[in-house]
């Protein structure tokens, strides 16, 4: 049994070591370990589309116009590499100039989509608060009638009381 | 390679070379607070079969622990994790929410941890760390956040949970069905005899900022109770007790409308030690907690109820929110009253101010019913649960 301790013991140690080396936790378990989740949009609270709708118009904004984003053209050729990063950036401006003839009317949409969305999400605040008041006033009527409800109660007991009082005759 | 690791980690418990190792993680252990009274109870009951380790990102002590919830974990090992993430931050508050997949996930620092331990439990509101070892426990005080970034409770061999209504959210939001249930250990009795209490309602909730707690709502129903009903209220007290960060303007707020009503006999009470707490308790003869009360979000509301459960404990009568884990809780018209709005509150405030022997009756029943959630019967939950899985565990 002892024997069998120590050689435990001896195999843990090599494995921790090589654990150690691994920075990867996917390659410590040997599987990917992420994954992508849909959107449950239906499932969502009132507060928790509150926060989406207002995330989705602020990043919205960023996605409005059609330029490329600007990364740095390489090419990893060593002895033509500066012709053709010319060639590249030539050819990169000189297409897009004419596409932007045909993406203009794209980025009229985009934009004016981004403000009806910001449109009806201000729309979609006003009617919260309205409702909010209403809910408000609802409230206060209940309250009213537990009070006149209490009160005819009282009253009721007053008048039993009085009959008893009086036989019945006032 | 870590398949590799456990296989050796099993073979040395089930050849009894040594004791398991279990670890706990909670990523706030330096806060007081209700999960972590759970996981620290919990292993608590664990510590004599196992050999624990406490994983906190904080510096914390063992005198805390006794403080705070007069646990001895003195068998306990403390080790603390710092995540740079956060520390670069300077954040006090170690927050998953800003996690996103376009940083490297933090928590992975406590993921490679796990893998040293037989048990990991985590008892953290927080997803985002992969279980590596053999057996790993997820304690769900409730599933805030929705899968995103980093999730990984679906890869736990046990999810526990501490209501049903904290079951019902875990299967909605993460499509999970959680193994165990445990309800929370609620130790909050006086000592005392039923009676004679108070002319007093107690409130015990923290004074949230967003006021999710609704102390503002049950202050005004004391006010229109006062106004209607003078001759049933004369005499009657209205404590709100309940912790409190500096500078907060719900506080303030309510602090104002107290001072607009000087005559209305409304007090309240801020970051109380226990001992005044169970005063409060055994003086006290109903129980108001309306947390729920316009929620737009299942997270607002009660997830289980521990300051209910302690009231019940010290007889009060509770008039509580119907939602959430309080429907566990309270009986309606048997041991309490659940209500929806503050017209009901009022109603049935009423219904128990006229009527002393009602009270007297409720209370009993409250008590009574208390007792399914005192730290005995959690942690007799606990060991028939840990039991079944270390018997799983050395079965080869």
């Amino acid at each position: 049994m002892e024997d069998l301790a120590r050689e435990i013991q001896r195999l843990r140690a090599e494995l921790e070591k090589k654990k150690e080396e691994i920075q990867d936790l996917r390659k410590l378990v040997n599987k990917e370990i992420d994954r992508d989740f849909p959107l449950d949009l239906d499932a969502f609270s009132e507060k928790e589309l509150d926060t989406f709708i207002r995330e989705l118009i602020s990043s919205s904004k960023d996605f409005t116009e059609t330029k490329p984003d600007l990364k740095p053209i390489k090419s990893h050729r060593k002895s033509i590499g500066k012709p053709i990063v010319l060639l590249k950036r030539i050819l990169l401006e000189t297409t897009f100039d004419n596409l932007e003839l045909f993406l203009d009317k794209q980025m009229q949409f985009n934009r004016r989509s981004v403000d009806l969305g910001r449109a009806l999400f201000l729309r979609l605040r006003v009617e919260k608060e309205r409702m909010e008041k209403v809910e408000e006033r609802i409230i206060a009527c209940e309250e009213s009638l537990v009070i006149l409800k209490g009160k005819l109660g009282d009253l009721r007991a007053g008048l039993e009381e009085m009959k008893g009082r009086t036989g019945g005759h006032f | 390679m870590q398949a590799a690791s456990n296989c050796l980690s099993r073979a040395e418990v089930i050849l009894n070379l040594r004791r398991p190792f279990l670890a706990i993680y909670d990523h706030a252990f330096h806060f007081i607070g209700g999960a972590q009274k759970y996981g620290l109870t919990l292993i608590s009951a664990l510590q004599d079969q196992f050999d624990v380790t406490i994983l906190a990102n904080r510096e914390v002590r063992h005198k805390d622990f006794q403080d705070w919830y007069n646990l001895d974990l003195s068998k306990c090992r403390i080790k603390v994790i710092k995540l740079p993430y956060y520390e670069k931050k300077g954040a006090a508050h170690l927050d998953p929410a800003f996690i996103t997949r376009k940083v490297e996930n933090p928590f992975h620092l406590i993921s490679r941890e796990s893998g040293e331990y037989d048990i990991f439990v985590n008892n953290s509101m927080n997803e985002m760390v992969y279980p590596l070892s053999n057996v790993s426990v997820l304690i769900c005080h409730f599933p805030e956040r929705r899968p995103k970034s980093y999730f990984y409770a679906d890869r736990y061999t046990n999810v526990v949970y501490n209501s049903r209504y904290t079951a019902e959210w875990i299967e909605k939001k993460w499509k999970l069905t959680p193994h165990h249930h445990i309800y929370p250990p609620v130790d909050m009795e006086s000592g005392v005899p039923e009676f004679p209490k108070k002319k007093q309602i107690l409130s015990v909730a923290r004074f949230e900022p967003e006021g999710t707690k609704r102390q503002l709502e049950m202050i005004e129903a004391f006010l229109r109770l006062s106004l209607e009903w003078p001759e049933i209220v004369r005499g009657w007290r209205f404590i709100l007790a309940g912790g409190s960060h500096p500078n907060n303007r719900y506080l303030t707020r309510l602090e104002e409308m107290v001072g607009k009503n000087p005559g209305q006999n409304i007090e309240l009470k801020i970051n109380l030690p226990v001992s005044e707490l169970k005063s409060l308790y055994r003086d006290s003869t109903l129980f108001w907690h309306l947390c729920g009360v316009k929620h737009e979000d299942p997270g607002e509301v009660e997830h289980f109820g521990m300051t209910t459960v302690e009231a019940m404990q010290n007889g009060l009568v509770p008039l509580v929110y119907d939602g959430g884990g309080l429907r566990e809780i309270v009986d309606h018209g048997v041991n309490g009253f659940r209500v929806r709005s503050g017209a009901e509150l009022l109603e049935s405030s009423v219904r128990l101010l006229e009527g002393p022997e009602i009270i007297r009756q409720m209370s009993r029943a409250a008590r009574e019913k208390s007792q399914l959630y005192t730290r005995a019967r959690f942690e007799a939950s606990v060991n028939t649960l840990f039991d079944r899985i270390f018997k799983n565990y050395i079965t080869p």
